[in-house]
């Protein structure tokens, strides 16, 4: 059974196609890069994926499952990192993440192993808003994750990151299913076997690891 | 069920630690009722006869104001720091995750009440009774509940203050209405003040039930 199936999935936002007519497949484990330009409809397709965005028309399975009527099931399955952090500022890293554990159901000593894979259990007590930029973006990483998600779905999180970030990314990635939306096409071409490249909402191309690197 | 109460219990808890630490929203409040008894009390001419017949209206007047900002900022803070998406997407109930945001802003009001009710006796004179306490806070459950859910309606709209109050206030009146009666009789009027807290407890199971039936289809939807 694959990971994600779409069928025709399209989104207007007014009377703009976001995205039009996007078929997809990931198989279970399978790692896919979306590629595309800015307003290609790269967050449109990845917050769908998600479910935080109900497609305007399309059939979409996840995981064996309607994304459209079982979502709160799916939610508990899957990980997102939006393209902001999406933190609470006044929280502590540590309180952030436990905060998640809770919603989540998830262990809270999970926490400690989630600061130590994001790499921020030095700063685990300061409050999210005294930290960077990227370490916000790592600590919403580190949360994605917090329940052991099968499938993430990982909008641009290269964004504010330095080396060690891609790093994590491909920690995360590793082992589970991975929808990334990304500029860089190096980071493509290194955590994604496939790529799918979007213009103005459509689906320009599918491709392997190959067809990035010519 | 369990469930539900845990994610009730983390995200009201998250809400006043929040406000423990940033210090928004109870300060400016406090001082917005006070400031408007201090209106009140130079605008209208009280004496001893006139502040029972005054306190009440000046009371509500100041709650409701107040209320507006609380439920208001309930959502507001979770738009701007991008956060409610990421809660919403973690599979809780959102009757749970609504409940949780209602009792935060609803105890959040009732520090503002803590302030409220001494300086009204203050500046109007006007004795605090147990019954009158019990009427504000029976009414404030209500009210929290109306407020969070219409404040989650209009946080992701452009026009969110207007619409808020035009949206909150119709409905808020049948609180205002019996616990103004209550706290009419609290501060001497005749009549009694059983049938207003029945009514005010009516109310509170009728809205808390909707509501939070409604919060499924404005929360996730």
């Amino acid at each position: 059974m694959s990971a994600i199936v779409a069928e025709s999935v399209s989104h207007w936002f007014g009377s703009e196609p976001a995205l039009d007519a996007v078929d997809l497949v990931v198989e279970r484990g399978d790692h896919v890069a979306v590629l595309g330009e800015n307003g290609a409809g790269k967050t449109t397709l990845l917050r769908i994926l998600a479910t935080a965005l109900r497609p305007s028309s399309g059939k979409l399975e996840i995981m064996g499952l309607d994304a459209l009527r079982e979502r709160r099931r799916l939610r508990g399955r899957m990980g997102y990192v939006a393209h902001a952090p999406g933190i609470y500022g006044a929280l502590t890293a540590e309180e952030n993440l436990a905060f998640f554990c809770d919603l989540r159901g998830a262990d809270r000593a999970r926490v400690p192993e989630a600061l130590e894979l994001a790499r921020l259990t030095q700063v685990a007590r300061r409050r999210a808003s005294e930290l960077s930029r990227g370490m916000q973006q790592r600590l919403a990483i580190a949360r994605a994750v917090l329940h052991d998600p099968l499938l993430l779905i990982l909008d641009e999180p290269d964004a504010s990151l330095d080396a060690e970030g891609a790093d994590l990314i491909a920690a995360v990635m590793n082992g589970r299913t991975a929808v990334l939306a990304t500029h860089d096409q190096a980071l493509a071409t290194r955590l994604c076997q496939r790529t799918l490249t979007l213009r103005k909402g459509r689906v320009l191309g599918q491709g392997s690891r190959l067809r990035i690197v010519q | 069920m369990t469930r539900s109460i845990a994610v009730a219990v983390a995200i009201a808890r998250k809400d006043l630690v929040a406000e423990w630490r940033t210090r928004e929203l109870v300060p400016a409040l406090a001082q917005f009722v006070v400031l408007a008894l201090v209106i009140a009390n130079f605008g209208f001419q009280i004496d001893s006869r006139s502040a029972p017949a005054i306190a009440p209206g000046v009371l509500w007047l100041a709650l409701v104001f107040a209320g507006l900002v609380a439920f208001g900022r309930a959502f507001a803070a979770e738009r701007e720091q991008a956060t409610l998406e990421a809660v919403l997407l973690t599979a809780a109930a959102p009757a749970a995750i609504f409940a949780g945001k209602a009792l935060a802003a609803g105890l959040l009001l009732v520090l503002c009440e803590a302030v409220l009710l001494p300086a009204l006796a203050l500046f109007f004179g006007v004795p605090i009774s147990f019954g009158l306490v019990f009427a504000v806070l029976l009414a404030t459950v209500g009210m929290a509940a109306l407020g969070c859910l219409f404040a989650a309606m209009v946080a992701q709209l452009r026009a969110r203050e207007l619409l808020l109050p035009l949206l909150t206030l119709p409905l808020w009146i049948p609180f205002i209405v019996a616990g103004g009666q209550a706290v009419q009789v609290a501060m001497g009027a005749d009549g009694t003040m059983d049938q207003a807290l029945k009514l005010l407890l009516d109310f509170d199971i009728l809205f808390v039930v909707l509501t939070s039936l409604a919060a499924r289809f404005v929360l996730d939807d």
